[in-house]
């Protein structure tokens, strides 16, 4: 094949790829648009399961899942910020800090079912919150941690270090430095990891499986000690156990695509605050 | 210029810089007079960088850098170790090759100094304004102060980093080949500004370019290999070398 040939050969690969990606994507979402659009009404979020499932609305699921991300933020985005900013910004590259960072990237690959039995056997049994929202929460955190880290870290690694020298030589302290200059700096990146995480823990099921969803709890949770329900694992129940499952189907698209939306949602959000905090870092 | 009478500011005596094994600074001694422009010349990879980041210890940030030898300055050694880095580098500021503002409006980046250092609010606009003043950018700048620094041209952006320093208000400012990365008439205006500076501050200056030494400077040291070859009034220097590789590198044999 002469130069041109396999130019031309190159671009269509390249762009047969792109477009066998898109239409998957596209397909995905058209087909649960329209398998779900019909149960979609206010009524289906704010209200109750009802007679087994087959009818009524995910209130609780939402709600719990609502809960679930805004929990495992919290806990994860504090300790995974400080975690990254001590490993780029303080610690020396050592041996230890090594093998901290190669336990990191493992822990990114660790299956999430194995999350879900370590969070039973610390959370549920051994501190002995039993199955509830908190023990559910610190496990979806651990789950995304090294994301947050990781993401972290990647920002704080882009700041450039003149930065830091104009910072330090100003007479300003390593801590005043990282708190002003560094971190609002990262932020983009930050937030990008985030954005990552929320779209994880509002996915995840099997975290969730032995540390506190429930499967039929038509309430909302009243403390983080309470058991809840979440819209992966409804979707789990409902499209595995009972012997209604054709009557649910209705419902379970509906839930696929509300939980679909709500991560969406999320993103669309996370993207709207990325691009403002670039746009006043660079203009 | 005579030594009569002047005071000197920076006394350097046997200091000697290794990073790791290398040894970059040899036995370099030589004394600052107070508000003088001292000028740091010699061929790539010479020390005067090195030394130059000595002075307000930026050179702790390296690992494996270790150094010996005594900086004095207000009879105080720098490296003693009862001192606090963080107080030295307010009293020495430093400006960097290449234009370093901070991703913030032109006000919060002269502020950005007396803030962390906790100077009362009502003081700091203006701290800024004289800043801006000294460092003649204020009439360019005083219409837009909450635009991004970042939008200046690069001349404007090292003219804001040099009163984001005078802010603090140091006694003496290090300028690290300031000019490398700036056009003749933006590199015109910093060294007009470096001569203006020089009332109220000592001044220690990196430069590759053999003209802004002898333009701006009272002093010169010349260094070589990471040894200080020959220091003297800037005149001497140019005119009537003392070292023959001194003169050689004057008249551009190498470097």
């Amino acid at each position: 094949m002469d130069a041109k040939t396999t130019e031309k050969f190159a671009f269509l690969t390249l762009k047969a790829s792109i477009l066998l990606v898109v239409s998957f994507v596209a397909i995905l979402l058209a087909y649960i648009i329209i398998q779900g659009y019909e149960v979609l009404s206010i009524d289906f979020l704010t209200s109750m399961p009802k007679n087994r499932m087959t009818e009524g609305g995910i209130y609780p699921a939402l709600m719990g899942t609502a809960y679930l991300v805004g929990l495992s933020i919290a806990i994860a985005v504090p300790l995974g910020v400080f975690s990254a900013i001590y490993l780029n910004e303080y610690a020396t590259p050592t041996k230890s800090t090594w093998v901290i960072e190669m336990a990191i990237n493992n822990l990114a690959g660790t299956p999430s079912v194995v999350f879900g039995l370590f969070g039973l056997a610390l959370f549920v049994k051994f501190f002995d919150f039993g199955p509830s929202l908190l023990a559910a929460s610190l496990t979806l955190a651990l789950l995304i941690l090294p994301v947050v880290i990781r993401a972290s870290k990647e920002a704080l690694i882009t700041v450039p270090l003149e930065y830091r020298e104009a910072s330090l030589a100003l007479g300003v302290t390593k801590w005043k430095t990282t708190r002003h200059i560094v971190l609002p700096a990262a932020v983009p990146g930050i937030v990008t990891g985030i954005i990552l995480s929320i779209g994880r823990v509002a996915g995840e099921t099997a975290p969730i499986l032995f540390t506190g969803a429930a499967y039929f709890l038509p309430r909302l949770p009243d403390s983080v000690f309470s058991q809840f329900m979440a819209l992966p694992y409804h979707l789990f129940v409902m499209a595995t156990s009972g012997t209604n499952i054709a009557q649910t189907r209705p419902i379970q698209y509906g839930t696929a695509l509300v939980l679909l939306m709500l991560v969406l949602a999320v993103n669309c959000l996370a993207i709207v605050i990325r691009k403002h905090y670039r746009n006043k870092l660079k203009r | 210029m005579s030594e009569m009478g002047s005071v000197d500011d920076i006394k350097v005596e046997d200091l000697n810089l290794w990073y790791g094994e290398k040894q970059a600074l040899y036995n370099v001694s030589m004394k600052i007079p107070k508000n003088s422009v001292t000028a740091l010349i010699g061929p790539s990879g010479c020390g005067k960088s090195t030394f130059l980041r000595c002075i307000n210890r930026m050179n702790d940030l390296i690992k494996g850098c270790r150094i010996e030898g005594k900086i004095h300055i207000d009879n105080k050694n720098i490296y003693d170790r009862d001192v606090d880095v963080v107080e030295l580098r307010k009293n020495v500021g430093m400006v960097f090759q290449k234009p370093n503002p901070f991703p913030m409006s032109i006000y919060d980046n002269i502020a950005y100094g007396p803030k962390i250092h906790n100077v009362k609010k009502n003081e700091i606009a203006p701290i800024v304004e004289e800043a801006l003043k000294g460092a003649a950018l204020w009439k360019e700048v005083s219409d837009r102060m909450d635009t991004s620094a970042l939008d200046l041209s690069g001349g404007q952006q090292q003219r804001l980093c040099i009163a984001r320093t005078m802010a603090v208000k140091p006694e003496i400012i290090l300028f690290d080949e300031p000019c490398s990365a700036l056009d003749p008439i933006s590199t015109n205006k910093i060294e007009d500004l470096i001569l203006e500076l020089k009332k109220d501050y000592t001044i220690v200056i990196v430069t590759h370019n053999m003209q802004q030494a002898a333009r701006i400077s009272d002093y010169t040291a010349y260094f070589l290999l990471g040894e200080l070859i020959e220091f003297g009034e800037t005149k001497q220097i140019f005119e009537n070398p003392q070292e023959k590789s001194t003169e050689d590198y004057i008249t551009g044999r190498f470097g």
